[in-house]
């Protein structure tokens, strides 16, 4: 049977039954588009934690010392420039990144114009110095490296602090929003080793003059990132520690080789910080959970929608036996009859799936734009809560198609054993 | 046209029991000839015919039609037979109600039957039975000869040789009823085999051998009442 034949027998049966071909439809839509929307939903939800939220480099491993230090006792467990080659040197590391917390306090005291507005604060700040490869694609002005005594210090902020400033603070305190391109340039005093609340070393205060040259994912949460030389000089100066580093963060030349890198780095005695890691994968995995219930919703929803086609395409066999009967007399095979039936339904099943999934795309613009328009803004709030990939977008179309097919199958399996001596007789 | 051999056809009442219909039951055709079959109700007469038309394989013995061996043909062998090799006629039509009557002739042609214009071959096909003015009509808005003469386009529309009729004029009243015999005798005069089961006398006067149904045989009628059939004979 010509493709061309079949697709005007099942237009004419189609246009016939008209309402219950919409229903079945309607049913595949239904479930189709309630997965399409929730895995969207999900798979958007998810990519706003990965990289706004919680931006983790799956080839990341920071390497920290042992917070209660029995290795120092026994000799191991400090983070030298000796333990940071031997980390180097272990299998599958590409680069390593050392970082160094400045060890006194340090505040800042600032009465000028601020964007527009007038600023008088005092605040302790942290600041930690890392190696330059680290944040170095973020480094939107000059070079990231020390500059010397009574130079001004390069100084990255922290792209989340950047959000949570606009998203909360700056609204309370009506200060200016501010990007990271604004504040490039952005120069404050900070005074090492001192603070209004801590103990200070006994070395001499330092003032300096920060800048800030860029904002970065991998800065330093509640602080400043600056050159790990920097603090170096900054510590030394101060009188306190300079040698060993506060952290190290491995580069895996490959994600799947990062468990073993943890590994030997715990062997050694150090300990691995992947609270962020944690924190990213406990979210994605109450995005995926919630996802996936309510993608098994949908799931079954299609179900019944296949059970609903079975339904109707088993009646509507039933009615039309005498015509399969005329159609099996005029030169119909059993397959023909077969596929007409298989053909109705997928066609439905196609309809109802593609309307489904438009459907699906066409909330998921609405709840972007109510959000967007509507909503307060608040932390992370991205412009659009929906991913939509093409896969799941053909995959809605198919579901709905392979949905119908599997509610036929049987009934097309009952038309196409109609005995047309039966059905024709009298 | 037609040589069938030691037919046996049973059915299984609802007991379960078997109910012989056909019994060593032979027929002989001759091609471009005009058989009608008779016999009391429940005889088996339209068994008959959807064996002969390869609706029904479930029998034993020997079917040929047309030099094509139906017994051991598989489907698709079987439909393309039944789409090109034999048209059926049904005592209720059969028409399909939501297509117009030119679609309904055009039916057999998306099962494969009409190389070339299809749609130019129907319309001549119920120009030839005189619908040619109704050929846009749905089948309701058909009287009953005229829609017969639609199902009989389409029984000839894949180009069989052979026409099996299941009680043609039985749904049509006695004048209608003869036109459609008319039609009979000149599609026969034009060389094709007609095989018709009929209750109607005049339908039995036309043919030129009449056969009768009797205890699963078919038995020679005795010389069948000859002046309507004279009518178009030499
Ligand atoms: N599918 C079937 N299952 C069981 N028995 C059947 C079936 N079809 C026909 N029969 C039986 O076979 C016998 C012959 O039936 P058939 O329809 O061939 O008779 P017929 O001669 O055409 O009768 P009528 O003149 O009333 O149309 C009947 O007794 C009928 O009950
Ligand atoms: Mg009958």
């Amino acid at each position: 049977m010509r493709l061309e034949a079949l697709s005007r027998l099942v237009r004419l049966s189609l246009a016939r039954e008209r309402k219950g071909a919409f229903f079945s439809a309607f049913g595949v839509a239904m479930g189709v588009g309630a997965l399409v929307f929730f895995v969207g939903l999900g798979l958007g939800v998810g990519r706003v934690i990965r990289e706004k939220i919680f931006p983790t480099d799956s080839r990341l491993v920071d390497v920290v010392p042992p917070a209660v230090s029995l290795g120092s006792l026994l000799g191991g467990g400090k983070l030298d420039a000796a333990a940071v080659e031997r980390l180097a040197a272990l299998p599958g590391v590409e680069a390593t990144y050392r970082k160094m917390g400045i060890r006194v306090p340090a505040v800042t005291r600032y009465d000028g114009s601020f964007f527009g507005a007038r600023l008088r604060m005092g605040m302790e700040v942290l600041a930690v110095g890392v190696d330059p490869g680290l944040v170095r694609s973020d480094v939107a002005m000059g070079e990231f490296k020390d500059a010397g005594d009574g130079q001004p210090i390069p100084a990255l902020v922290s792209t989340r602090l950047l959000e949570l400033y606009n998203k909360t603070f700056a609204p309370a305190r009506k200060l200016p929003q501010l990007s990271a391109n604004m504040l490039v340039g952005f120069g404050f005093p900070v005074e090492f080793n001192r603070s209004y609340v801590a103990a200070t070393a006994p070395g001499p205060v330092t003032a300096a003059q920060a800048q800030v040259v860029g904002a970065s994912d991998r800065a330093m949460f509640a602080g400043i990132t600056i050159p790990l030389e920097t603090a170096i000089r900054l510590n030394r100066a101060s009188g306190v520690d300079a040698d060993t580093f506060t952290g190290v963060t491995l580069v895996a030349s490959d994600p799947a080789r990062v468990p073993a890198l943890m590994e030997a780095a715990k062997a050694m005695g150090f300990e691995i910080d992947d609270q962020e890691r944690r924190l990213a994968e406990n979210a994605g995995a109450a995005v995926a959970l919630t996802t996936s219930a309510l993608a098994l919703l949908s799931v079954l929803i299609c179900l019944l929608a296949a059970v609903n086609i079975a339904h109707a395409m088993s009646a509507s066999v039933r009615a039309r036996a005498r015509e399969i009967g005329v159609m099996q007399a005029v030169g119909a095979s059993r397959s023909d009859v077969r596929n007409i039936v298989l053909a109705e339904a997928g066609v439905v099943g196609a309809f109802g799936g593609a309307v489904g999934t438009a459907v699906a795309l066409l909330l998921a613009l609405l709840v972007d734009r109510f959000a967007s328009g509507y909503l307060p803004s608040f932390p992370f709030k991205p412009e659009s809560f929906f991913s939509f990939p093409w896969p799941v977008v053909v995959g809605g179309v198919v579901l709905g198609l392979v949905a119908a097919l599997c509610g036929a199958y049987f009934p097309s399996r009952r038309a196409a054993a109609t005995d047309p001596a039966r059905t024709l007789a009298g | 046209m037609i040589r069938a051999r030691d037919v046996v056809k049973e059915y299984e009442d609802g007991d379960g029991a078997r109910v012989r219909v056909l019994d060593d039951m032979s027929l002989d055709v001759e091609d471009g000839d005009f058989v009608a079959v008779v016999g009391p109700s429940g005889s088996g007469k339209s068994t008959l015919l959807h064996l002969l038309g390869g609706l029904d394989i479930h029998y034993r013995g020997d079917v040929e039609v047309g030099g094509v061996k139906l017994s051991g043909l598989g489907d698709q062998a079987l439909a393309r037979f039944r789409n090109s090799h034999v048209g059926f006629v049904f005592q209720s039509f059969h028409l399909i109600p939501n297509l117009s009557a030119l679609e309904n002739v055009l039916l057999p042609s998306h099962f494969g039957a009409g190389t070339g214009d299809a749609r130019k071959r129907a319309e001549a096909l119920l120009e030839r039975v005189g619908l040619k003015e109704k050929k846009d009509r749905a089948p309701v808005r058909l009287s009953g000869g005229e829609r017969q003469r639609v199902a009989i386009a389409r029984a000839l529309f894949g180009g069989p040789r052979l026409l099996l009729c299941d009680e043609p004029t039985g749904n049509l009243d006695a004048a209608t009823g003869a036109g459609v015999i008319r039609l009979f005798q000149e599609l026969h005069q034009e060389g094709l085999t007609v095989l018709a089961v009929t209750h109607e006398d005049r339908m039995s006067a036309a043919a030129r051998r009449v056969l009768r149904l009797k205890e699963g045989r078919l038995v020679e009628e005795s010389s069948p009442s000859a002046p309507v059939a004279s009518q178009g004979a030499p």
